[in-house]
């Protein structure tokens, strides 16, 4: 660097603040610090070798992008990225591949047929259901949809 | 820390004292609604909560209600302490901040939730009263300052931001962002997502709210609480936070209040670049300001990006703070230019730039812009020798009106006189002759011919020659500051800047002229559009018979970094 008015002395202010900034410059900031708490994907740091991928891949925060992601990949960010925008595109993509939210057993159902019978209030059959306890999809056969469970906000 | 604690028992026993039994009533509560947080019952179990406090007398006067934040705040600050002391920086760091998270965020839920609860904002009541809740967000938020004030000036170097940080940055995110916010009916929505940002009660809402941020943000600044400087640029740097104080559309909002989100960070830009300011000037940059620094730079490539008509805007008052040295800072603020504006070329050959129609456009200023020429106390005299061009004595008191000015406020700033000139003032000196001179010039076109031998120009060559090397050196800087993206002052300072360098009665006052734009341009990119034009005329037009100087040669390398700059000016489009 240059100094093209020459070096001027530090008052001694400027050196307790020099010697306060030098103290935090040890406390360093988590990005966490400053993010609504994740219970189960923390946010940590780790110097991965410079070959690995250091970011994410461009356009990795689209719809389409979501699209292309397996379904089990979309359960696993629904349930585990809670109230972030990856929940929110992996829920647009469940219900474009007709998968529907149950909001009283809180997992997602997928017709496995056209169902036997069909009402007002709630249609009945065979369905495809991702249990996350058992992390795994489940056959139910005759099963009661009821509307009234039925998460059908406009996700837009 | 045992003598960190025991500093913090001193604190209670401030002489106003807290009444008997506060500490503990409030450690009880807070201890209870941090179980209630984490049994995610917090809506839910909030009126019993408040119930808990009246019958606890915590809600009794405002006094009781201020001790009790200032406990709580002090009881949550000590239990990070107490959970950081365990394992600094060690592989379960993280575990061990997720559970300071723990209590901080529920601290902040309560916060959320009484703001949100405060006054009167039943739904029978058509106009909501936000004053109340502003007024507790204020408080709230002096109180917190204010323990971190006291936290730095007694645990100094042993200071954590984690607790302040997240307290105030939760606190802001949740304010912003969840529905409906501040527990406001919202005229005509229901739906939060729904309100639009033309909703002229939420935005003065919002606007009270970000005001009382940057307040807070203001009395923590790094010059006051150094130890939570790292943690305060993060916040300055939050997508939420620039965003809230700096986007928005002008159509859709009332104009005046973008411009008090954009007075407000511009302030605190002003606050943080001052801070740096000292260690920036000498040539040993210790790393922790080092690494500030590169966290400055970074944010402000963001605001390039994002927000260049903001930079356009502030670049003077900015530019009043960065030191000269710091060229790459200010070249980032003056590389901005509007967004609509589509700058030519400066390397396109027989590039007319008197052409452009944009070069008899004025640019934007801000309202922040202090006038400072106003205030002293010469102002009538120069205005007078503008208009009249006489009395010859106003030129020969100039330069000792800016050092005796300059050492009166730097004496009214409880500093010792100096001899170096006040460079805000010599900038606000430069731009109001310059404004003078390209008023009196218009209609007629901006170019050499027409600068010439004007009062304005008098009274710059005056400077230029009668100022010592530092003098010109910054009068130079401050000339050199207006050469930005096409417009009447660019275009006028840089024609004065090249006259300057054509009448110069000395090869120094040249070589200085060269010295101050080659400095701004050997450094990384971004340059600005208007610096380069000149510099290119400058090298270019064989009126100026630049490569006829002897400074041009003095040192082989100097000689080699001519030419190379040449090179990729003249030959670019070959």
């Amino acid at each position: 660097g240059v100094a093209p008015l020459g070096p001027v002395s530090l008052s001694k202010s400027c050196y307790y603040q020099l010697a306060m900034l030098d103290a935090a410059a040890h406390h360093q900031i988590y990005p966490s610090d400053s993010q609504r708490l994740r219970l189960y994907l923390p946010a940590t740091r780790y110097q991965s070798p410079s070959y690995y991928p250091q970011t994410v891949l461009p356009h990795s925060d689209t719809a389409e992008f979501f699209h292309r992601l397996s379904t089990e990949t979309l359960f696993f960010i629904f349930y585990f990225m809670e109230g972030t925008k990856a929940q929110y595109l992996a829920a647009k993509a469940l219900k474009k591949q007709s998968w529907r939210f149950h909001t009283k057993y809180m997992m997602w159902f997928q017709r496995h047929e056209e169902p036997k019978s069909i009402t007002d209030e709630y249609e009945q059959g065979t369905y495809i259901y991702f249990d996350y306890d058992k992390w795994g999809q489940r056959k139910k056969e005759g099963f009661t949809f009821e509307y009234r469970y039925l998460e059908d906000r406009d996700l837009n | 820390t045992s003598s960190a604690s025991s500093n913090l028992l001193q604190q209670r026993e401030t002489p106003e004292g807290d009444p008997p039994g506060l500490v503990e009533r409030t450690e009880k509560l807070l201890r209870e609604w941090v179980g209630i947080h984490q049994s995610g019952q917090t809506a839910k179990m909030f009126p019993i909560f408040v119930q808990q406090m009246t019958v606890h007398g915590i809600l009794k006067t405002d006094d009781l209600v201020t001790r009790f934040f200032r406990l709580s705040t002090e009881m949550c600050v000590e239990s990070c302490y107490r959970l950081l002391a365990t394992q600094p920086n060690g592989p379960n760091s993280l575990e061990l901040r997720t559970k300071c998270y723990e209590t901080l965020d529920a601290f902040t839920m309560l916060i959320v939730l009484l703001i949100k609860n405060s006054g009167s904002s039943s739904s029978t009541n058509l106009t909501p009263e936000p004053a109340a809740k502003i007024n507790l967000l204020s408080k709230i938020l002096s109180i917190i300052a204010n323990v971190a004030i006291k936290d730095q000036e007694t645990r100094r170097a042993e200071f954590q931001h984690l607790a302040y940080y997240r307290i105030l940055i939760l606190l802001f995110i949740e304010l912003n962002l969840s529905p409906p916010m501040l527990g406001l009916p919202t005229q005509g929505f229901n739906n939060f997502n729904q309100m639009t940002a033309n909703d002229v009660f939420a935005d003065n809402v919002q606007l009270q709210v970000l005001y009382e941020f940057s307040k807070t943000l203001r009395l923590l600044k790094p010059s006051r609480v150094p130890s939570f400087a790292f943690a305060w640029l993060d916040f300055l740097s939050h997508r939420l936070f620039v965003e809230k104080c700096l986007s928005g559309q002008p159509a859709n909002r009332p104009s005046g209040n973008i411009l008090k989100g954009w007075a407000l960070y511009a302030q605190l830009l002003i606050d943080l670049i001052k801070f740096e300011a000292p260690f920036l000037r000498n040539v040993e940059l210790p790393p922790s300001v080092d690494l500030l620094y590169k966290g400055t730079l970074k944010m402000f490539l963001v605001l390039l990006h994002d927000f260049p008509e903001f930079l356009c805007e502030y670049c003077y008052s900015l530019c009043d703070v960065i030191p000269c040295n710091a060229i790459q800072l200010r070249n980032l603020v003056l590389s901005a230019f509007p967004r609509k504006m589509r700058l030519p070329d400066p390397f396109t050959p027989n590039l007319k730039i008197d052409q452009l129609p944009e070069m008899s456009q004025p640019p934007k200023t801000s309202a922040l812009q202090n006038n400072l020429i106003s205030t002293v106390t010469f102002k009538d005299e120069l205005d007078s020798f503008l208009k009249t061009r006489s009395p010859v004595s106003f030129l020969n008191n100039l330069v000792g009106y800016l050092r005796a000015q300059s050492n009166q406020i730097a004496l009214s700033l409880g500093g010792s006189k100096m001899n170096s000139l006040n460079v805000p003032l010599l900038n606000a000196l430069v731009l109001y002759v310059g404004q003078s001179a390209i008023s009196s010039i218009q209609p007629r076109p901006i170019s050499l011919t027409n600068i010439a031998g004007t009062t304005q120009m008098d009274i710059f060559q005056h400077l230029a020659t009668k100022l010592d090397t530092e003098g010109r050196y910054l009068f130079l800087n401050a000339i050199a500051n207006q050469l930005r993206y096409p417009n009447s002052h660019t275009h006028y300072f840089s024609s004065a800047l090249l006259y300057l360098f054509a009448v110069a009665p000395s090869e120094q006052i040249q070589e200085q002229i060269t010295r101050v734009l080659v400095e701004r341009l050997i450094i990384m990119r971004p340059h600005p559009w208007g610096l380069l034009v000149t510099f290119i005329e400058l090298i270019k037009n064989p009126i100026f018979k630049f490569w006829k100087h002897e400074f041009v040669r003095c040192a082989p390398e100097i000689e080699k970094l001519f030419e190379s700059v040449a090179r990729s000016c003249c030959v670019q489009n070959t």
